[in-house]
Order: structure tokens, then C-alpha cells, then sequence
């Protein structure tokens, strides 16, 4: 098992978490109904606020962050000072969504915000799928990041939205809650017909007690819980967001490194 | 091909005795638990047999390395002399995304400092026209320095079983596999 790398969990998912309330705000106010004007402020600032404590977090990754700034240095070739220029840029127009606010956003800085924070999540998905984990050296982290902003986006922009926007917001945590039961499913059962180091990455994390508390907590349960009750308690973020938390850190620390196995298969 | 310098390793030599990752640790001192070049034994399924078998492993020094890409501070640069791997410490702000995407687990934390690290090739030592300690200290001449641009490839190979295939990165390392052991039998029984 590689280290849990805390603070990268709480920044991934943090960041995640503000750039879907952030997607899914933009979408109620273009295509859903009317929401009320001081709840969209409310929800803007709320993520806001996740995305800088998820940087704060960040920032204890790093063994000298005072080099933080010099990360812009390599926008050439490395994924990283990509990341946090595009995390600097969704970051500006959170910030200017936030205080040209009238009684909304102008939907073109909604959406223009939405796809800086899809950038994010694209230069994120780079970032975490280098060549020394064959498991997520492809596509998989930036899908698995889009489900984490969409679950916690969906999830917790019911708190925000006005109560004819919440079948909406449920029908769009329904289906990506499936998608993501699905996909978080499959996955390991694909690694387990790859190579060597694939198969012992899907070993780590269906023997990891984070894996399943992640598929139960995270998704299941919320799942059943939006099936009995026909709707979206305002508190069922905690569950959804507790399961990504688990499900990043099994994303660290059960993926397996292609130099832990020299010597051997591959 | 511009030159390019790399280890050779002699999986057919090596007898795994680790001075090789002793004398590195003797030149650079490095903390507990940071070694830059390792000896690894073949596991059975690569190597099936009761005689044992040793890739002595450092950086790869790689054509299109994964450290320097990923860098965000540019704390890598590849030395246009001798193609060179060097990482500056001084740069490094230890963000570990170097030690997260190499795929031979060549750069290193260091703890104590709180950057990365990793082989050098010594190249303040290939500077004066001297060889790394690691080759210098071999007792059966089990590594070596190569020059890919001149080196004549007979007998070798880039992806010896047993370590990852990168074509990508293009590792400027090569191998001699070893021999399969002999069984020497007594005749007339």
C-alpha cells in the first residue's frame, strides 16, 4: 500500500465537490427553473469556500510550500502546473461570479466558470494517470472525477435549490449514482483480466475495507435512501461525500506503483 | 543519435552482493530508507531456478524522462553533453509528482530535506573522466557505462523480463540476461 496522501484526497475531492455545485448551479440557472437569487450567492460563496479550504490542504502536500507559486514554471510539458493554472482561472471567475452578483449570475459567467472547472477536472485527470500506474494510466481518473463532482455537486446543491429545481437535482443524482455503482463495480474486474500490476492494484482495492465502505456508504445507501424516500434529504452530501473521501484514498493508497513489483511479471 | 550515456547491467555477472548500492550510499550519505540504487532479485517466475539471478537498478536516465515532465518547478534538465538525467534540489519544492510518475521508482523523498532525489550518474565524476562509484566498485564488472550512440547492441536488450516496459520514457538502459544455470552431471552413472 502506497501512503493515503491525505491532503491530495481532501484537495481532489474538495475541489471536485465545488466545481459540481458550481457545474450544477450554472445548469439550474440555464436550463432548470428560476432559482432564488440569495440561495445562488449562498451557493457560489459555499463553493468558494470548499475549493480554498481544499487548496489550504493542498498545500500541506507540499514539502516546501512556499515554492507554491513556482508550480506555474513548467506549463509546457508538466500536468501539474497545468492543474493549478486552471484551478487559478475557475478560481478568478468563482470569485467574479461571486461579486458581480445581482440577483443571478449572467449565465455566460455561470457557464464560463462550469468549463473552466471541466478544465480543472480534465488537467486533474492528467495529473493522477501517469505511466507508473498502468490501473489509472488512461481515462479513469478523469471519469472518476467527474463522478465525484457530479455526486457531490447534485447532492449538495439541494441544500441551495429552490424546491422546483429539486426533481431535477435528483434525477441527476439518481442516474449518476448508478453510473458510478456501475463503473466503481466493473472497474476492478477489468484490472483483474490485465497485466501483473493491474491485477494486484484491483487485489488492493477489493481487499480494502475504504473500497467497499465506499461503494456501501457512498453509493448504495444514498441510492436507497433517494428510492424510499422519492426525493433528496438535504443531508445525504454527508453520506455521498464521507464515500468519496474513502474512495479517493483507496484511489492513493491501493493503486499499484509499476516499481514495486522489479523484478517480477508485468 | 547524439550521445547518450546509460548504465549496462550484466544480469549474467551479478552475483548480487549490493556493493554496488553500498558504494553509492558510501559517496552521497543519503538518509534512512532513500537508496538510489537498488538490487533487486528476479522473482521465480522470471527467473525459475535455485541459482539466483540481480538487475541493479538506478535511474534510468530516459531519453523522454517522466520526471522532468512532470515537474512543475523544471527542477530536472537533461544535460545536452551526455544526456543526463540531473535533478536540482535547490528548485525542488517536494510536491512528489516526480516520485508518483516514474516508473522505475527512481527519485526519491527525501524526509530530512522534504525534496526529491535520485542518481546523478555522478556526473561531477564523468566530468573528470572518471566512472560512477557503483561501477567503479562492481567486483565482477556486473555495470557498466554505455554510450547508446556507439554502443553495439549485440547480446542485449532494453526490456529485460522483470522491468517495466516504457517505450515512451525509452530508458537508456541495457541488459545482459543471465545464463540459464548448467547442471553438470558425473558420467558412468
Amino acid at each position: 500500500m502506497n501512503s493515503y496522501e491525505m491532503p491530495l484526497v481532501l484537495f481532489t475531492v474538495l475541489g471536485q465537490s465545488a466545481i459540481g455545485l458550481v457545474a450544477v448551479s450554472a445548469f439550474r440557472q440555464v436550463a432548470g427553473p428560476d432559482a432564488e437569487p440569495g440561495r445562488i450567492r449562498l451557493e457560489w460563496l459555499a463553493a468558494g469556500l470548499v475549493l480554498v479550504a481544499g487548496l489550504i490542504a493542498s498545500v500541506f502536500h507540499l514539502g516546501h510550500p512556499a515554492g507554491m507559486v513556482r508550480a506555474l514554471s513548467n506549463l509546457g510539458t508538466a500536468w501539474l502546473s497545468r492543474e493549478a493554472l486552471t484551478i487559478g482561472i475557475f478560481l478568478v471567475l468563482l470569485a467574479a461570479g461571486l461579486i458581480l452578483m445581482r440577483e443571478k449570475t449572467s449565465p455566460m459567467l455561470a457557464v464560463a466558470t462550469a468549463a473552466a472547472g471541466l478544465l480543472v477536472i480534465v488537467t486533474m485527470g492528467m495529473t493522477y494517470s501517469p505511466p507508473s500506474f498502468p490501473a489509472i494510466n488512461n481515462a479513469l481518473p478523469f471519469v472518476f472525477f467527474c463522478l465525484t463532482a457530479l455526486l457531490l455537486g447534485s447532492s449538495a446543491g439541494q441544500v441551495f435549490a429552490v424546491k422546483a429545481s429539486q426533481p431535477m437535482l435528483t434525477r441527476i443524482l439518481t442516474v449518476t449514482l448508478v453510473v458510478a455503482l456501475v463503473i466503481y463495480l466493473l472497474v476492478p474486474c477489468i484490472w483483474l483480466s490485465g497485466g501483473e500490476i493491474m491485477k494486484q492494484t484491483a487485489g488492493q482495492w477489493l481487499a480494502s475495507p475504504l473500497y467497499w465502505g465506499r461503494i456501501v456508504i457512498g453509493l448504495v445507501l444514498p441510492l436507497a435512501l433517494v428510492k424510499r424516500l422519492k426525493g433528496t434529504p438535504a443531508w445525504l452530501w454527508v453520506l455521498i461525500l464521507a464515500g468519496e473521501l474513502m474512495g479517493r484514498a483507496v484511489f492513493f493508497a491501493g493503486t499499484v506503483h509499476t516499481a514495486a513489483n522489479m523484478g517480477g511479471m508485468y | 543519435m547524439k550521445k547518450q550515456l546509460g548504465f549496462l547491467v550484466d544480469a549474467d555477472r551479478c552475483i548480487g552482493c549490493f556493493t554496488c548500492a553500498m558504494a553509492c550510499k558510501n559517496q552521497y550519505h543519503q538518509e534512512n530508507g532513500v537508496i538510489w540504487r537498488q538490487v533487486y532479485p528476479l522473482k521465480e517466475e522470471i527467473y525459475p531456478h535455485k541459482e539466483r539471478a540481480f538487475y541493479s537498478l538506478a535511474c534510468n536516465h530516459c531519453e523522454n524522462p517522466a520526471c522532468m515532465n512532470v515537474c512543475p518547478v523544471k527542477a530536472y534538465y537533461k544535460r545536452d553533453e551526455d544526456g543526463l538525467v540531473i535533478h536540482e534540489q535547490d528548485k525542488c519544492i517536494g510536491c512528489g509528482n516526480c516520485i508518483r510518475s516514474c516508473p522505475y521508482g527512481a527519485p526519491q523523498y527525501n524526509p530530512v530535506l522534504k525534496k526529491a532525489e535520485k542518481c546523478s550518474f555522478c556526473h561531477q565524476r564523468i566530468d573528470e573522466g572518471l566512472t560512477p562509484m557503483c561501477v567503479l566498485s562492481c567486483p565482477v564488472d556486473a555495470i557498466g557505462v554505455i554510450d547508446l550512440s556507439t554502443l553495439d547492441t549485440t547480446g542485449l536488450v532494453q526490456y529485460a523480463p522483470g522491468f517495466s516496459r516504457q517505450p515512451v520514457l525509452n530508458p537508456s538502459v541495457r541488459f545482459r540476461l543471465p545464463r540459464l544455470p548448467e547442471v553438470v552431471r558425473r558420467k558412468n552413472i
